[in-house]
Protein backbone atom coordinates (compact mmCIF):
# COMPACT_ATOMS: atom_id res chain seq x y z
CA UNK A 1 0.00 0.00 0.00
CA UNK A 2 1.43 3.36 -1.05
CA UNK A 3 1.45 5.87 1.56
CA UNK A 4 0.46 9.61 0.63
CA UNK A 5 2.29 12.76 1.56
CA UNK A 6 0.26 14.44 4.33
CA UNK A 7 -1.27 17.59 3.18
CA UNK A 8 0.41 20.19 5.67
CA UNK A 9 3.86 19.27 3.50
CA UNK A 10 1.85 19.73 0.47
CA UNK A 11 0.64 22.71 1.38
CA UNK A 12 4.00 23.87 2.25
CA UNK A 13 5.34 22.28 -1.12
CA UNK A 14 3.31 24.16 -3.00
CA UNK A 15 4.43 27.54 -1.34
CA UNK A 16 8.44 26.59 -1.37
CA UNK A 17 8.12 26.89 2.47
CA UNK A 18 9.89 22.93 3.19
CA UNK A 19 13.46 22.60 3.93
CA UNK A 20 15.57 21.34 0.92
CA UNK A 21 16.16 17.94 1.14
CA UNK A 22 12.57 17.42 2.63
CA UNK A 23 10.74 19.35 -0.62
CA UNK A 24 12.98 16.98 -2.77
CA UNK A 25 11.14 13.79 -1.12
CA UNK A 26 7.51 15.42 -1.60
CA UNK A 27 8.64 16.46 -5.07
CA UNK A 28 9.41 12.49 -6.08
CA UNK A 29 7.16 11.46 -4.11
CA UNK A 30 4.46 14.12 -6.10
CA UNK A 31 5.62 12.98 -9.78
CA UNK A 32 4.63 9.38 -9.08
CA UNK A 33 1.43 9.96 -7.19
CA UNK A 34 -1.90 11.57 -9.11
CA UNK A 35 -3.51 12.39 -5.77
CA UNK A 36 -0.98 14.31 -4.20
CA UNK A 37 0.25 16.00 -7.00
CA UNK A 38 -3.38 17.10 -7.58
CA UNK A 39 -3.75 18.02 -3.96
CA UNK A 40 -0.43 20.21 -4.78
CA UNK A 41 -1.60 21.79 -7.76
CA UNK A 42 -5.06 22.81 -5.35
CA UNK A 43 -2.66 24.49 -3.34
CA UNK A 44 -0.70 26.06 -5.61
CA UNK A 45 -3.82 27.57 -7.51
CA UNK A 46 -5.41 28.43 -4.11
CA UNK A 47 -2.28 30.97 -2.94
CA UNK A 48 -2.27 32.49 -6.05
CA UNK A 49 -6.01 33.61 -5.91
CA UNK A 50 -5.58 34.55 -2.48
CA UNK A 51 -2.48 36.84 -3.77
CA UNK A 52 -4.18 38.43 -6.25
CA UNK A 53 -7.13 39.19 -3.43
CA UNK A 54 -4.85 40.60 -1.24
CA UNK A 55 -2.72 43.02 -3.68
CA UNK A 56 -5.97 45.23 -3.49
CA UNK A 57 -6.65 47.21 -0.21
CA UNK A 58 -10.62 47.36 0.77
CA UNK A 59 -12.12 50.69 -0.46
CA UNK A 60 -13.24 53.50 2.17
CA UNK A 61 -9.70 52.33 4.62
CA UNK A 62 -9.34 54.75 6.93
CA UNK A 63 -5.82 54.12 8.55
CA UNK A 64 -5.87 56.46 11.64
CA UNK A 65 -9.27 54.98 12.52
CA UNK A 66 -7.77 51.68 12.14
CA UNK A 67 -4.27 52.53 14.07
CA UNK A 68 -6.98 54.04 17.10
CA UNK A 69 -8.77 51.15 17.32
CA UNK A 70 -5.67 48.56 17.64
CA UNK A 71 -4.06 51.21 20.89
CA UNK A 72 -7.34 51.18 21.91
CA UNK A 73 -7.55 46.76 21.74
CA UNK A 74 -3.93 47.13 23.23
CA UNK A 75 -4.80 49.47 26.32
CA UNK A 76 -8.20 46.74 27.03
CA UNK A 77 -6.03 43.86 26.85
CA UNK A 78 -3.41 44.92 29.61
CA UNK A 79 -5.98 46.82 31.58
CA UNK A 80 -7.91 43.02 31.51
CA UNK A 81 -4.21 41.17 32.19
CA UNK A 82 -3.81 43.37 35.45
CA UNK A 83 -7.58 42.56 36.14
CA UNK A 84 -7.24 39.08 36.05
CA UNK A 85 -3.77 38.89 37.65
CA UNK A 86 -2.14 41.97 39.35
CA UNK A 87 1.44 42.46 39.54
CA UNK A 88 3.14 42.04 42.63
CA UNK A 89 6.24 43.73 43.17
CA UNK A 90 9.67 42.07 44.00
CA UNK A 91 11.63 43.51 46.50
CA UNK A 92 15.39 43.08 46.43
CA UNK A 93 16.05 40.64 49.14
CA UNK A 94 19.38 41.71 51.69
CA UNK A 95 21.44 39.17 52.38
CA UNK A 96 22.45 38.70 56.10
CA UNK A 97 26.19 39.29 55.10
CA UNK A 98 25.50 43.50 55.07
CA UNK A 99 23.81 43.61 58.38
CA UNK A 100 26.23 41.43 59.87
CA UNK A 101 29.59 44.08 59.03
CA UNK A 102 27.84 47.20 59.50
CA UNK A 103 26.87 45.64 62.92
CA UNK A 104 30.80 44.41 63.56
CA UNK A 105 31.74 48.32 62.33
CA UNK A 106 29.16 49.68 64.77
CA UNK A 107 30.86 47.72 67.79
CA UNK A 108 33.90 48.42 66.64
CA UNK A 109 33.04 52.05 66.85
CA UNK A 110 31.41 51.85 69.92
CA UNK A 111 34.63 50.01 71.80
CA UNK A 112 36.94 52.48 70.30
CA UNK A 113 35.34 54.96 71.62
CA UNK A 114 34.90 53.48 74.97
CA UNK A 115 38.58 52.38 75.13
CA UNK A 116 39.76 56.32 74.13
CA UNK A 117 37.48 58.95 74.50
CA UNK A 118 37.04 60.60 78.04
CA UNK A 119 33.47 60.15 79.80
CA UNK A 120 33.79 63.84 80.60
CA UNK A 121 34.37 64.48 76.57
CA UNK A 122 30.94 61.73 75.87
CA UNK A 123 29.26 63.96 78.22
CA UNK A 124 30.12 66.98 76.67
CA UNK A 125 29.05 65.86 73.37
CA UNK A 126 25.70 64.80 75.33
CA UNK A 127 24.97 68.09 76.64
CA UNK A 128 26.33 69.66 72.74
CA UNK A 129 23.39 67.51 71.43
CA UNK A 130 20.90 68.26 73.90
CA UNK A 131 21.33 71.98 73.41
CA UNK A 132 21.10 72.05 69.55
CA UNK A 133 17.77 69.40 70.17
CA UNK A 134 16.74 72.24 72.55
CA UNK A 135 17.88 75.34 70.30
CA UNK A 136 19.69 76.80 73.17
CA UNK A 137 23.30 77.43 73.97
CA UNK A 138 25.14 75.53 76.31
CA UNK A 139 26.89 76.16 79.28
CA UNK A 140 30.39 77.79 79.38
CA UNK A 141 32.68 74.40 79.85
CA UNK A 142 36.21 73.19 80.91
CA UNK A 143 38.72 73.00 78.21
CA UNK A 144 42.36 73.22 78.11
CA UNK A 145 44.52 71.48 80.56
CA UNK A 146 44.03 72.42 84.63
CA UNK A 147 46.17 71.71 87.86
CA UNK A 148 44.75 70.47 90.89
CA UNK A 149 46.56 70.47 94.27
CA UNK A 150 45.48 68.48 97.47
CA UNK A 151 46.74 67.04 100.41
CA UNK A 152 47.56 63.77 98.23
CA UNK A 153 49.57 65.47 95.40
CA UNK A 154 49.15 67.38 91.89
CA UNK A 155 46.81 66.31 89.15
CA UNK A 156 47.08 67.04 85.62
CA UNK A 157 43.62 67.51 84.09
CA UNK A 158 42.75 67.62 80.88
CA UNK A 159 38.92 67.10 78.75
CA UNK A 160 37.83 65.32 81.77
CA UNK A 161 41.27 62.80 82.02
CA UNK A 162 43.25 63.11 84.87
CA UNK A 163 47.02 62.21 85.99
CA UNK A 164 48.52 62.13 89.22
CA UNK A 165 51.68 62.84 90.50
CA UNK A 166 52.78 60.07 93.13
CA UNK A 167 55.94 58.92 94.29
CA UNK A 168 54.38 55.07 95.63
CA UNK A 169 52.74 55.53 98.62
CA UNK A 170 54.45 58.80 99.54
CA UNK A 171 52.34 61.82 99.82
CA UNK A 172 53.97 64.95 100.05
CA UNK A 173 54.81 67.36 102.76
CA UNK A 174 53.69 69.98 101.02
CA UNK A 175 51.45 71.73 98.01
CA UNK A 176 51.37 74.90 96.39
CA UNK A 177 50.21 76.41 93.05
CA UNK A 178 51.31 79.55 91.04
CA UNK A 179 48.81 81.80 89.64
CA UNK A 180 51.56 81.93 86.47
CA UNK A 181 50.13 78.30 85.99
CA UNK A 182 52.31 76.04 87.85
CA UNK A 183 51.43 73.41 90.68
CA UNK A 184 54.02 72.36 92.92
CA UNK A 185 54.27 68.88 94.99
CA UNK A 186 56.92 68.83 97.74
CA UNK A 187 57.82 65.29 98.94
CA UNK A 188 60.84 64.28 101.25
CA UNK A 189 62.47 60.62 100.75
CA UNK A 190 62.22 58.12 103.53
CA UNK A 191 65.59 56.91 103.30
CA UNK A 192 67.61 59.78 102.46
CA UNK A 193 65.43 62.72 103.88
CA UNK A 194 66.42 64.37 100.42
CA UNK A 195 64.07 66.61 99.39
CA UNK A 196 62.47 66.54 95.96
CA UNK A 197 59.70 69.29 94.34
CA UNK A 198 57.84 68.27 91.47
CA UNK A 199 56.60 71.23 89.06
CA UNK A 200 53.58 70.92 86.14
CA UNK A 201 53.10 73.52 83.94
CA UNK A 202 49.66 74.78 82.42
CA UNK A 203 51.15 77.69 80.35
CA UNK B 1 36.80 38.28 55.39
CA UNK B 2 34.73 40.25 56.88
CA UNK B 3 35.20 38.80 60.30
CA UNK B 4 39.05 38.70 60.45
CA UNK B 5 38.83 42.38 59.29
CA UNK B 6 36.96 43.18 62.54
CA UNK B 7 39.00 41.26 64.33
CA UNK B 8 42.16 43.04 62.98
CA UNK B 9 40.70 46.48 63.69
CA UNK B 10 39.62 45.52 66.91
CA UNK B 11 43.40 44.38 67.80
CA UNK B 12 44.41 47.77 66.74
CA UNK B 13 42.01 49.33 69.02
CA UNK B 14 43.53 47.71 71.69
CA UNK B 15 47.24 47.73 71.04
CA UNK B 16 46.89 52.19 71.00
CA UNK B 17 46.55 51.65 74.12
CA UNK B 18 49.56 50.62 74.80
CA UNK B 19 52.91 52.86 73.57
CA UNK B 20 56.41 52.59 73.96
CA UNK B 21 57.99 56.07 75.29
CA UNK B 22 61.07 57.16 73.89
CA UNK B 23 63.38 58.47 76.38
CA UNK B 24 66.60 61.02 76.18
CA UNK B 25 68.44 62.76 78.93
CA UNK B 26 70.25 65.92 77.41
CA UNK B 27 73.01 67.34 79.63
CA UNK B 28 75.33 70.33 77.70
CA UNK B 29 79.05 69.17 77.02
CA UNK B 30 80.42 71.87 79.71
CA UNK B 31 77.36 70.97 82.87
CA UNK B 32 78.94 70.61 86.13
CA UNK B 33 76.23 67.40 86.56
CA UNK B 34 76.84 64.15 84.52
CA UNK B 35 75.12 61.13 84.19
CA UNK B 36 75.60 58.30 85.85
CA UNK B 37 72.92 56.11 85.27
CA UNK B 38 69.51 56.60 84.60
CA UNK B 39 66.60 53.73 85.40
CA UNK B 40 62.70 54.34 83.66
CA UNK B 41 60.96 52.01 85.81
CA UNK B 42 57.46 52.13 84.70
CA UNK B 43 57.45 55.25 82.39
CA UNK B 44 54.26 55.15 80.01
CA UNK B 45 51.98 57.12 77.74
CA UNK B 46 48.27 56.37 77.15
CA UNK B 47 46.55 58.05 74.34
CA UNK B 48 43.33 60.04 76.05
CA UNK B 49 41.10 61.64 73.03
CA UNK B 50 43.75 63.84 71.60
CA UNK B 51 46.69 63.29 73.52
CA UNK B 52 49.00 61.20 75.13
CA UNK B 53 48.70 60.96 78.95
CA UNK B 54 52.62 60.41 79.49
CA UNK B 55 53.61 59.12 83.11
CA UNK B 56 57.00 59.43 83.87
CA UNK B 57 58.41 57.44 86.74
CA UNK B 58 62.78 57.67 86.72
CA UNK B 59 65.47 57.32 89.32
CA UNK B 60 68.51 59.14 87.49
CA UNK B 61 72.26 59.42 89.54
CA UNK B 62 73.94 62.56 88.74
CA UNK B 63 77.65 63.36 89.79
CA UNK B 64 79.06 66.74 90.74
CA UNK B 65 81.74 67.47 88.05
CA UNK B 66 82.44 71.01 88.88
CA UNK B 67 84.97 72.27 91.41
CA UNK B 68 82.24 73.72 93.72
CA UNK B 69 79.76 72.28 96.11
CA UNK B 70 75.76 72.13 94.64
CA UNK B 71 73.13 73.37 96.74
CA UNK B 72 70.59 73.08 94.58
CA UNK B 73 69.38 71.03 90.97
CA UNK B 74 66.28 71.97 88.24
CA UNK B 75 65.36 69.47 85.54
CA UNK B 76 63.05 70.31 83.02
CA UNK B 77 61.00 66.97 81.71
CA UNK B 78 59.31 67.66 78.13
CA UNK B 79 56.47 65.86 76.36
CA UNK B 80 56.08 69.16 74.18
CA UNK B 81 57.40 72.49 75.43
CA UNK B 82 54.96 74.45 73.85
CA UNK B 83 51.61 72.79 74.51
CA UNK B 84 49.63 73.39 77.80
CA UNK B 85 50.68 70.63 80.46
CA UNK B 86 53.67 69.39 78.09
CA UNK B 87 56.29 70.77 80.62
CA UNK B 88 57.19 69.73 83.73
CA UNK B 89 60.35 70.10 86.41
CA UNK B 90 61.37 68.19 89.47
CA UNK B 91 63.98 70.74 91.58
CA UNK B 92 66.49 68.90 94.33
CA UNK B 93 67.04 72.15 97.15
CA UNK B 94 68.63 72.15 100.17
CA UNK B 95 71.66 69.69 98.59
CA UNK B 96 75.42 70.01 99.52
CA UNK B 97 77.03 68.17 97.45
CA UNK B 98 80.65 68.15 97.28
CA UNK B 99 82.79 67.91 94.04
CA UNK B 100 83.21 64.33 92.29
CA UNK B 101 79.87 62.84 94.50
CA UNK B 102 76.87 61.39 93.17
CA UNK B 103 73.64 62.67 94.27
CA UNK B 104 70.03 60.80 93.44
CA UNK B 105 67.24 62.84 91.47
CA UNK B 106 63.66 60.88 91.49
CA UNK B 107 61.19 62.15 89.00
CA UNK B 108 57.58 61.26 88.75
CA UNK B 109 55.94 63.57 86.71
CA UNK B 110 52.14 63.28 85.12
CA UNK B 111 52.68 65.33 81.14
CA UNK B 112 50.77 65.78 78.00
CA UNK B 113 52.01 65.44 74.36
CA UNK B 114 49.78 65.88 71.39
CA UNK B 115 48.94 63.08 69.17
CA UNK B 116 50.38 64.35 66.03
CA UNK B 117 53.40 65.61 67.95
CA UNK B 118 56.45 64.08 66.69
CA UNK B 119 56.30 60.49 65.63
CA UNK B 120 55.18 58.90 68.76
CA UNK B 121 55.60 59.50 72.78
CA UNK B 122 58.96 61.28 73.83
CA UNK B 123 59.97 62.60 77.31
CA UNK B 124 63.41 64.94 76.81
CA UNK B 125 65.29 65.10 80.15
CA UNK B 126 67.06 68.82 80.27
CA UNK B 127 69.11 70.60 82.87
CA UNK B 128 67.85 73.81 83.63
CA UNK B 129 69.67 74.98 86.51
CA UNK B 130 72.41 74.02 88.82
CA UNK B 131 72.85 76.72 91.74
CA UNK B 132 76.06 76.60 93.93
CA UNK B 133 77.10 77.59 97.08
CA UNK B 134 78.70 80.80 96.62
CA UNK B 135 75.10 81.32 94.83
CA UNK B 136 76.51 81.22 91.52
CA UNK B 137 74.35 79.62 88.49
CA UNK B 138 74.89 77.40 85.76
CA UNK B 139 71.91 76.44 83.21
CA UNK B 140 69.41 77.85 80.44
CA UNK B 141 67.06 78.81 83.45
CA UNK B 142 64.44 78.74 81.03
CA UNK B 143 62.06 77.39 83.94
CA UNK B 144 63.06 80.74 86.07
CA UNK B 145 64.56 77.80 88.25
CA UNK B 146 68.18 80.51 89.09
CA UNK B 147 65.50 82.63 91.21
CA UNK B 148 63.55 79.47 92.82
CA UNK B 149 66.47 77.68 93.82
CA UNK B 150 68.31 80.82 95.34
CA UNK B 151 65.03 81.56 97.32
CA UNK B 152 65.17 78.31 98.80
CA UNK B 153 68.70 78.49 99.95
CA UNK B 154 68.31 82.09 101.19
CA UNK B 155 65.58 80.49 103.58
CA UNK B 156 68.08 77.61 104.07
CA UNK B 157 70.43 79.95 105.61
CA UNK B 158 67.66 81.79 107.57
CA UNK B 159 66.24 79.04 109.15
CA UNK B 160 69.90 76.89 109.81
CA UNK B 161 71.26 80.23 111.52
CA UNK B 162 68.00 80.48 113.49
CA UNK B 163 67.99 76.64 114.63
CA UNK B 164 71.50 76.95 115.48
CA UNK B 165 71.28 80.26 117.91
CA UNK B 166 68.02 78.33 119.15
CA UNK B 167 70.76 75.38 120.02
CA UNK B 168 73.27 78.05 121.47
CA UNK B 169 70.85 79.80 123.79
CA UNK B 170 68.19 77.16 124.55
CA UNK B 171 69.91 74.24 124.09
CA UNK B 172 69.05 70.83 123.24
CA UNK B 173 65.71 70.99 124.65
CA UNK B 174 64.97 74.05 122.88
CA UNK B 175 65.40 72.40 119.50
CA UNK B 176 64.12 69.79 120.56
CA UNK B 177 60.73 71.84 121.40
CA UNK B 178 61.04 74.03 118.38
CA UNK B 179 61.22 70.75 115.82
CA UNK B 180 57.92 69.06 117.89
CA UNK B 181 56.02 72.48 117.45
CA UNK B 182 57.15 72.65 114.20
CA UNK B 183 56.11 68.90 113.00
CA UNK B 184 52.88 69.79 114.73
CA UNK B 185 52.58 72.98 112.76
CA UNK B 186 52.68 70.80 109.48
CA UNK B 187 50.33 68.19 110.36
CA UNK B 188 47.86 70.68 111.59
CA UNK B 189 48.31 73.00 108.13
CA UNK B 190 45.22 72.96 106.16
CA UNK B 191 45.41 72.12 102.83
CA UNK B 192 42.21 72.19 100.80
CA UNK B 193 42.07 71.43 97.13
CA UNK B 194 42.74 73.81 94.92
CA UNK B 195 42.20 73.88 90.86
CA UNK B 196 43.81 76.65 88.78
CA UNK B 197 43.09 77.49 85.36
CA UNK B 198 44.75 80.06 83.16
CA UNK B 199 42.68 82.95 81.47
CA UNK B 200 39.51 80.64 81.86
CA UNK B 201 36.44 81.47 84.25
CA UNK B 202 34.29 78.46 84.22
CA UNK B 203 31.50 79.50 86.72
CA UNK B 204 28.28 80.88 85.92
CA UNK B 205 27.42 82.31 88.97
CA UNK B 206 27.55 86.01 89.41
CA UNK B 207 30.44 87.75 90.48
CA UNK B 208 30.99 89.97 93.18
CA UNK B 209 34.47 91.79 93.50
CA UNK B 210 36.63 90.75 97.17
CA UNK B 211 39.14 93.15 98.62
CA UNK B 212 42.14 92.16 99.94
CA UNK B 213 43.76 92.90 103.22
CA UNK B 214 47.22 92.66 103.62
CA UNK B 215 49.89 91.83 106.28
CA UNK B 216 52.90 93.90 106.16
CA UNK B 217 56.59 93.09 106.81
CA UNK B 218 57.88 96.15 108.29
CA UNK B 219 61.29 95.20 106.44
CA UNK B 220 59.72 94.63 103.40
CA UNK B 221 61.28 96.51 100.15
CA UNK B 222 57.53 96.48 98.65
CA UNK B 223 54.33 97.01 100.05
CA UNK B 224 51.04 96.35 98.83
CA UNK B 225 48.58 99.15 98.95
CA UNK B 226 45.59 97.46 97.42
CA UNK B 227 44.07 94.72 95.85
CA UNK B 228 41.04 92.60 94.53
CA UNK B 229 39.69 89.62 92.77
CA UNK B 230 36.64 88.40 90.94
CA UNK B 231 34.49 85.61 92.98
CA UNK B 232 31.83 83.29 91.62
CA UNK B 233 30.56 80.81 93.66
CA UNK B 234 33.84 78.76 95.41
CA UNK B 235 35.81 80.57 92.19
CA UNK B 236 38.46 83.33 92.27
CA UNK B 237 39.57 84.85 89.07
CA UNK B 238 41.44 87.89 87.96
CA UNK B 239 43.33 89.15 91.18
CA UNK B 240 44.41 92.57 90.90
CA UNK B 241 46.66 94.09 93.13
CA UNK B 242 48.65 97.82 93.26
CA UNK B 243 52.31 97.42 95.16
CA UNK B 244 54.60 100.29 95.98
CA UNK B 245 58.81 100.02 96.07
CA UNK B 246 59.46 101.33 99.50
CA UNK B 247 63.03 100.86 98.78
CA UNK B 248 66.00 102.49 97.46
CA UNK B 249 66.83 99.71 94.29
CA UNK B 250 65.22 99.01 91.35
CA UNK B 251 62.39 95.79 91.79
CA UNK B 252 63.07 93.17 88.92
CA UNK B 253 60.22 90.64 90.22
CA UNK B 254 57.97 89.46 93.44
CA UNK B 255 55.98 87.05 94.90
CA UNK B 256 52.74 87.57 96.53
CA UNK B 257 51.14 85.00 98.55
CA UNK B 258 47.81 84.27 98.22
CA UNK B 259 45.50 83.76 101.05
CA UNK B 260 41.81 82.87 101.04
CA UNK B 261 39.11 82.38 104.27
CA UNK B 262 36.14 80.63 103.62
CA UNK B 263 32.45 80.42 104.96
CA UNK B 264 34.05 79.03 108.64
CA UNK B 265 36.22 81.19 109.33
CA UNK B 266 39.56 78.89 108.24
CA UNK B 267 41.69 80.24 106.34
CA UNK B 268 44.69 78.38 103.99
CA UNK B 269 47.43 79.16 101.32
CA UNK B 270 45.50 79.46 98.20
CA UNK B 271 48.03 80.16 96.13
CA UNK B 272 51.02 82.82 94.95
CA UNK B 273 51.06 85.42 92.86
CA UNK B 274 54.21 85.85 90.81
CA UNK B 275 55.07 89.43 88.97
CA UNK B 276 57.76 90.51 86.92
CA UNK B 277 58.22 94.41 87.27
CA UNK B 278 60.21 97.12 86.61
CA UNK B 279 59.65 99.13 89.28
CA UNK B 280 61.88 101.76 90.38
CA UNK B 281 62.62 103.55 93.78
CA UNK B 282 59.02 104.99 95.03
CA UNK B 283 57.04 103.94 92.52
CA UNK B 284 53.67 101.90 92.44
CA UNK B 285 52.79 99.04 90.18
CA UNK B 286 49.96 97.07 89.48
CA UNK B 287 50.08 93.21 89.68
CA UNK B 288 47.48 91.74 87.39
CA UNK B 289 47.02 87.74 86.65
CA UNK B 290 44.81 86.01 84.43
CA UNK B 291 44.10 83.00 86.31
CA UNK B 292 41.24 81.15 87.73
CA UNK B 293 41.36 79.37 91.16
CA UNK B 294 37.99 77.21 92.42
CA UNK B 295 37.60 75.47 95.37
CA UNK B 296 36.01 72.32 96.26
CA UNK B 297 32.23 71.53 96.49
CA UNK B 298 30.71 74.52 98.49
CA UNK B 299 33.04 76.44 99.68
CA UNK B 300 32.43 79.91 99.90
CA UNK B 301 34.99 82.92 99.38
CA UNK B 302 34.83 85.28 102.65
CA UNK B 303 37.53 87.02 103.01
CA UNK B 304 41.37 87.42 101.39
CA UNK B 305 44.75 88.41 102.89
CA UNK B 306 47.91 89.33 100.67
CA UNK B 307 51.98 88.99 102.00
CA UNK B 308 54.81 89.62 100.02
CA UNK B 309 56.82 86.67 100.11
CA UNK B 310 59.71 87.53 98.03
CA UNK B 311 61.61 90.02 95.90
CA UNK B 312 63.89 90.40 93.74
CA UNK B 313 65.87 93.03 92.81
CA UNK B 314 67.24 94.24 89.51
CA UNK B 315 70.74 93.94 90.36
CA UNK B 316 70.44 90.33 91.19
CA UNK B 317 70.17 90.09 95.31
CA UNK B 318 67.47 88.99 96.69
CA UNK B 319 64.56 89.63 99.94
CA UNK B 320 63.28 86.94 101.59
CA UNK B 321 60.72 87.74 105.19
CA UNK B 322 62.64 87.12 107.99
CA UNK B 323 61.87 84.28 110.80
CA UNK B 324 60.27 86.85 113.00
CA UNK B 325 57.74 88.07 110.39
CA UNK B 326 56.58 84.80 109.70
CA UNK B 327 55.74 84.19 113.24
CA UNK B 328 52.74 86.22 112.57
CA UNK B 329 49.78 83.84 113.90
CA UNK B 330 47.81 83.74 110.73
CA UNK B 331 51.29 83.06 108.95
CA UNK B 332 52.29 80.57 111.01
CA UNK B 333 49.29 78.24 110.25
CA UNK B 334 49.18 78.62 106.47
CA UNK B 335 52.20 78.77 105.41
CA UNK B 336 54.61 75.88 104.62
CA UNK B 337 58.03 75.79 106.46
CA UNK B 338 60.62 75.77 104.19
CA UNK B 339 62.41 72.79 102.09
CA UNK B 340 65.06 73.45 104.69
CA UNK B 341 62.87 73.20 107.73
CA UNK B 342 60.96 70.23 106.51
CA UNK B 343 64.23 68.10 105.86
CA UNK B 344 65.98 69.28 109.45
CA UNK B 345 62.70 68.25 110.94
CA UNK B 346 62.55 65.00 108.83
CA UNK B 347 65.98 64.33 109.95
CA UNK B 348 64.80 64.63 113.61
CA UNK B 349 62.12 62.63 113.31
CA UNK B 350 64.22 60.13 112.21
CA UNK B 351 67.54 59.80 113.74
CA UNK B 352 66.93 62.18 116.41
CA UNK B 353 68.33 65.17 118.21
CA UNK B 354 72.07 64.22 117.97
CA UNK B 355 72.35 63.71 114.23
CA UNK B 356 70.30 67.11 113.74
CA UNK B 357 73.06 68.46 115.60
CA UNK B 358 75.66 67.11 113.76
CA UNK B 359 73.83 68.52 110.86
CA UNK B 360 74.11 72.21 111.75
CA UNK B 361 77.44 72.25 112.48
CA UNK B 362 78.03 71.19 108.56
CA UNK B 363 77.11 74.83 107.30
Amino acid sequence: MKRHVAETDLALFASRDLSLWKRALVGMHVRGCGRCRELAEVYRSDRSELSDVTADLPEGLDWDRLSAEMTANIRVGLAAGECVAPRSRRIAALGWRPAAVIAGISVLMAAGWWLNMPPAQTQALGRAMRSIWRGRPALVDERGPMVAVSASGIELRENGSALGVSQGPARPIAVSVSAQGSASARYVDADTGQITITSVYVQ
Amino acid sequence: MSNRLAVLLLGAVLAADAQTLSRKIDLPKDSPVSLVSADWGESSATPRGGAYMVDVHAGLSLRNSSQRRIRGVTLSVLAQEVTPGGKGSVSVPSLDVAPGDTFPVRIDLPLLRPLGAGSGPLVEVQLDGVLFDDLSFYGPDKLHSRRTMTVWELEARRDRRYFKTLLEQAGREGLQKEMLESLARQADRPQPGVQMVRGRATNTDIEREVQFAFLRFPESPAEPTDGMARIAGNEARAPRLEVRNRSDREIRHLEIGWIVRDQQGRDFLAASLPADLNLAPGHSSQILQDAALRFPGRTSIEGMTGFVSSVEFADGSYWIPTRASLDDPQLRRVVAPSPEEQRLVQMYRRKGVDALIEELKKF
